[in-house]
């Protein structure tokens, strides 16, 4: 007989604190891109202002809230407690306060940046151990397990390519930046973030559609494709030989989409009729993960080398695939760590709210549509350089924005 | 003690995911009472690694030691048999089938 008799003992403050930081980060991002919409319409991507809005971003607010998420979902997942677990505030305090002082200094002082980076780096690297010792006591190497596991070696791989890039840029004396540079988004955008979501996935797509027997072999060829298209991506930005880039970014689509499929199997074996929005949300963002990395293989096919379609793809991909999904679960995440909080040790003795009722549903739905429409109207104003799109679209994103933070916050008042 | 009265008591245990309670989703799979009314459950979760899983075998606990004769209740959890949707009752089907 198995027993689960291992605790899920993580203190929620730790992932709350983490979360609530992020969502400020995302909120803050989107004032900033806001401000710049003019630079980003005429291309200028690799501006101070854009690096701090795409750092905080991503780092910020992206990479802030998958360390939140892990501390709460790794000990659930894997049945492994934390590795001393108190330790993690460490990480809170130097990624956070790292990720401010990065951004700030990237807008005002980019070469003095260095000083922010080394700070996130130490942040990240302790999280890192914290992780890689925790999950060796995981006795079932699922498929969730490979994904995860690798997801931490590519972000120490963005992780040792972005200091080199800092370090590179503070003294100007390393050669191939622009391979590090390209290497540094590889590795942390298609990498680290979406091997992490393909990997918790297996366990939150079927645990809130209350999916069984499904199978989950697709994700051993998935993982396998994915992987191998990341070093042929990566070795292209080193050697310029076309093929290269090409089978890479060939391996990186058949991968995406044979993860999709397994959703897409996990979605249809699924016992829960009427599926929460938010979560449906995040459903939404694989298949928009998916059509990006089509329109990926295409552009590399036909030979486009305009660094201006080239970030266009790469804004869709952060925002539809990466931002969407974390959203998406972020919606279903706080709700449970604040009711937790709240309402755990009294389940039983009196009566406690439900987890849809700690949220509101119906507003989920009205920002998600906003959301997704302002993008789609803001990458099309970029495209047909309708300046006016690009500053209305993004408008709305930030006010979506806030109010997502604002209804967030408000879970946290229940 | 009867039995009756503790699975009448289980049934206000509410799964907070799916607001359905734990006795009519099937997941209580076997109820002993001894003679000195300690009660022993052994349930599952409808899913390995569920989230809610200190708060369930938590508000099983409660739940129970709020009737006066019982004083001590051992949870154990399961994972075999494997949770399935036949172990459900007709009213947790028509809630989650919609």
């Amino acid at each position: 007989m198995t027993t689960g008799n291992i605790k899920s003992t993580t203190d929620i403050r730790l992932p709350l604190s983490f979360i609530v930081f992020g969502i400020v980060a995302f909120v803050v991002a989107q004032i900033i891109i806001f401000w710049n919409s003019t630079s980003i319409l005429q291309g200028h991507f690799r501006i101070p202002g854009i690096w701090s809005a795409a750092h905080l971003l991503l780092l910020g607010f992206a990479m802030i809230v998958a360390m939140g998420a892990m501390y709460q979902l790794v000990p659930v997942v894997f049945l492994a407690s934390i590795c001393r677990q108190k330790l993690a505030y460490f990480p809170l305090l130097f990624s956070c306060s790292g990720v401010v002082i990065f951004v700030v200094l990237l807008a005002i002082s980019p070469a003095q940046s260095i000083y922010g980076a080394v700070m996130v780096v130490i942040g990240i690297c302790m999280f890192l151990l914290q992780m890689v010792i925790t999950l060796r006591q995981t006795e079932k190497k699922s498929i969730m397990y490979a994904f995860v596991k690798t997801a931490l070696v590519m972000l120490f791989l963005t992780i040792a390519a972005g200091f080199l890039l800092a370090y590179s840029f503070a003294t100007k004396g390393i050669p191939f930046h622009e391979s590090i540079f390209y290497t540094h988004i590889l590795f942390g955008v298609a990498g680290w973030f979406s091997l992490l979501i393909f990997g918790f996935s297996y366990k939150l797509v079927p645990m809130f559609s209350l999916s069984h027997d499904y199978p989950t072999h697709y994700g051993k060829y998935a993982i396998c494709s994915y992987s191998m298209g990341l070093l042929f991506v990566s070795v292209s930005f080193w050697i310029q030989i076309a093929y290269v880039q090409v089978i890479g970014f060939l391996l990186l689509a058949i991968g995406f989409t044979l993860f999709t499929y397994n959703m897409y199997i996990i979605y249809r074996n699924r016992l829960k009729r009427k599926l929460d929005k938010a979560f449906v949300f995040s459903l939404f963002a694989i298949l928009l993960g998916n059509v990006i990395h089509i329109i990926a293989v295409i552009l590399v096919v036909i030979d486009l080398q305009s660094v201006f379609h080239w970030g266009i793809l790469l804004f869709s991909y952060i925002m539809c695939w990466i931002i969407f999904s974390i959203l998406g679960y972020l919606y279903k995440i706080v709700p449970f760590l604040w009711w937790t909080k709240q309402y755990a040790d009294n389940i039983g003795k009196e009566k406690v709210p439900t987890l849809k009722e700690m949220i509101n549903e119906k507003l989920a739905v009205i920002l998600f549509v906003i959301l997704t429409i302002s993008v789609v109207v803001l990458i099309g104003s970029l495209l047909a350089q309708i300046g006016v799109g690009v500053w209305i679209a993004q408008g709305v994103m930030m006010i979506v924005s806030m109010v997502y933070a604002l209804s967030m916050i408000l879970v946290l008042f229940k | 003690m009867d039995r009756e009265v503790i699975e009448e008591a289980l049934y206000e245990v509410i799964d907070p995911e799916l607001a359905i309670n734990i006795v009519d989703l099937g997941l209580v799979y076997d109820i002993q009472i001894a003679e000195s009314n300690d009660v022993f459950i052994k349930m599952t979760l409808t899913t390995p690694g569920c989230p809610m899983h200190d708060s369930i075998v938590n508000g099983v606990k409660n739940r129970l030691l709020q009737i006066d004769e019982i004083e001590n209740v051992t949870v154990e959890l399961v994972w075999e048999p494997v949770w399935n949707p036949s172990q459900m009752s007709l009213e947790a089907k028509k809630q989650l089938f919609g």
